[in-house]
């Protein structure tokens, strides 16, 4: 199979994620609750896990919490910040994992910056949003959809400057695009464990630059005496018992990142979704490619996307068609009405790949 | 032996401790706090040499990690709690 659904999830992970996710499920028990070999053994998993990522996201071990997914973290981070129908900035790029909560909070949203690979009118509008005092900022590193790299430093520090306190959604771009919580200033960073960090899904991590909020209350193994959750990280929002075989993947994945290097994996995805973007033109099709664009992209086929997916899929091409749960993002693009493909790739990106799919493509349309 | 006993909140902030100490080569064991030692329930400490506690206190301070007390253990089982 040509995989190139790399935006949903990695799927061909390194051997020693698989290797550490059976380790810790031999011998690994509940952290944080005992104290003999194998309840330890748990708790130094989950703490090498944090020590990785504390290291490749620029923060401190415990300021790294565990969560099920990026959805999950961005849900903590955004219950902290917005309060109901508070005012809140957001980009014209956004998942639902980010409107969707916003909705259920009735916040008052601003959408800022709808041109994709257009910097300028990013950080215009962005700036024009934050004059008006709004609660908090949300914006994605990169767009899932189109790949769209926004201009996060700078809003970063229109942020900073305008006092706003944010948060950065980093689902497509951790493990391909450096990100760093101390010098971003950001207040959250959120990032799935099983994409781009190529640990096992059911993984996350929410960096938290105050404390949060909890969804969940309950057994944290500490301060076990008082009703209130902990008024410490990550204790805070790591009620009842983590997925320990799955943060030992995570743990496993993250130093692989460390060996080969984030920006060596972004380069690679960033070099086969040009020569993609170039190939599926030279096909005649519509394609949404730029300058600041990731490892994916997007476009419009002559037939039903679902369509041409599932013919591709025949082939033994995966990619996905549709909405990608970022409708806003369509919206913006102009693509509401018909979606788009999505080919995204991943830290096994290789020019096989492209030429096996462009391959496919030429003989599909 | 006699020991001497750090505590913390969390797991994770002894481990951070933890790792803070063996860096400078202070020798402890990471453990679960006697209930005795730990008011507000289930938490873990860093049990050590009593001639490393005050080079480890400084250095977790340095390192910026939070812990919660300081006890000694007397030759007689009896334990107290330093102020360091």
């Amino acid at each position: 199979m040509i995989y190139l659904d790399n935006g949903a999830t990695s799927f061909r992970k390194p051997p020693q994620v698989r290797q550490a996710v059976l380790e810790a499920m031999e011998r690994c028990a509940n952290p944080g609750r005992g104290g003999y070999p194998a309840a330890m053994a748990a708790a130094e998993q989950v703490y090498r896990c944090r020590e990785a990522a504390a290291e490749l996201f620029g923060c401190q071990p415990e300021q790294v919490a565990l969560t099920s997914n990026c959805t999950h973290g961005l849900n903590i981070a955004i219950r902290t910040l917005v309060k109901p129908e508070d005012q809140v900035v957001i980009s014209g790029f956004e998942h639902n994992a980010v409107t969707r909560p916003l909705h259920a909070l009735s916040a008052k949203v601003t959408v800022a910056g709808q041109r994709l690979f257009d910097w300028g009118n990013t950080l215009e509008e962005f700036e024009k949003a934050l004059r008006s005092g709004p609660k908090a900022a949300i914006f994605t590193h990169v767009s899932n959809v189109f790949g769209y790299i926004l201009p996060v430093e700078q809003m970063a520090r229109l942020c900073r400057q305008y006092g706003v306190p944010f948060i950065l959604d980093a689902a497509q771009s951790a493990g391909a695009i450096p990100v760093d919580l101390q010098s971003l200033g950001a207040d959250f960073i959120a990032m799935p464990g099983h994409k781009g960090l190529l640990g096992p899904q059911g993984t996350g991590l929410l960096l938290c630059a105050r404390l949060p909020e909890p969804l969940l209350q309950g057994g944290t193994g500490s301060d076990s005496i008082r009703q209130e959750m902990p008024d410490y990280l990550p204790d805070r929002v790591e009620a009842g018992t983590v997925n320990v075989p799955g943060i030992a993947g995570l743990a496993a994945g993250l130093r692989y990142l460390r060996r080969v290097g984030v920006e060596n994996i972004g380069r690679r995805e960033r070099t086969q979704a040009e020569k993609t973007a170039a190939g599926l033109t030279r096909l005649g099709l519509k394609v949404f490619s730029g300058s600041h664009q990731g490892g994916t992209v997007s476009f419009v086929p002559s037939m039903d996307c679902d369509e041409l997916a599932q013919k591709l899929a025949k082939r033994g091409v995966a990619v996905r068609a549709g909405l990608h749960c970022a409708p806003l993002a369509h919206k913006s693009a102009g693509t509401l009405e018909t979606g788009t493909v999505r080919v995204s790739f991943g830290h096994d990106a290789s020019p096989g790949q492209t030429q096996q799919f462009l391959a496919a493509m030429a003989a599909l349309i | 032996m006699r020991s001497e006993y750090i505590t913390f909140r969390s797991v994770t902030l002894a481990q951070r401790g933890e790792r803070a100490l063996r860096r400078d080569g202070v020798d402890c064991v990471l453990q679960r706090t006697p209930r005795w030692m730990e008011e507000r329930g289930c938490g873990y400490c860093l049990r050590l040499r009593p001639q490393d506690t005050v080079r480890a206190v400084r250095l977790l301070r340095q390192g910026g990690v939070t812990f919660s007390r300081v006890f000694a253990q007397k030759d007689d089982g009896s334990v107290e709690e330093l102020a360091l």
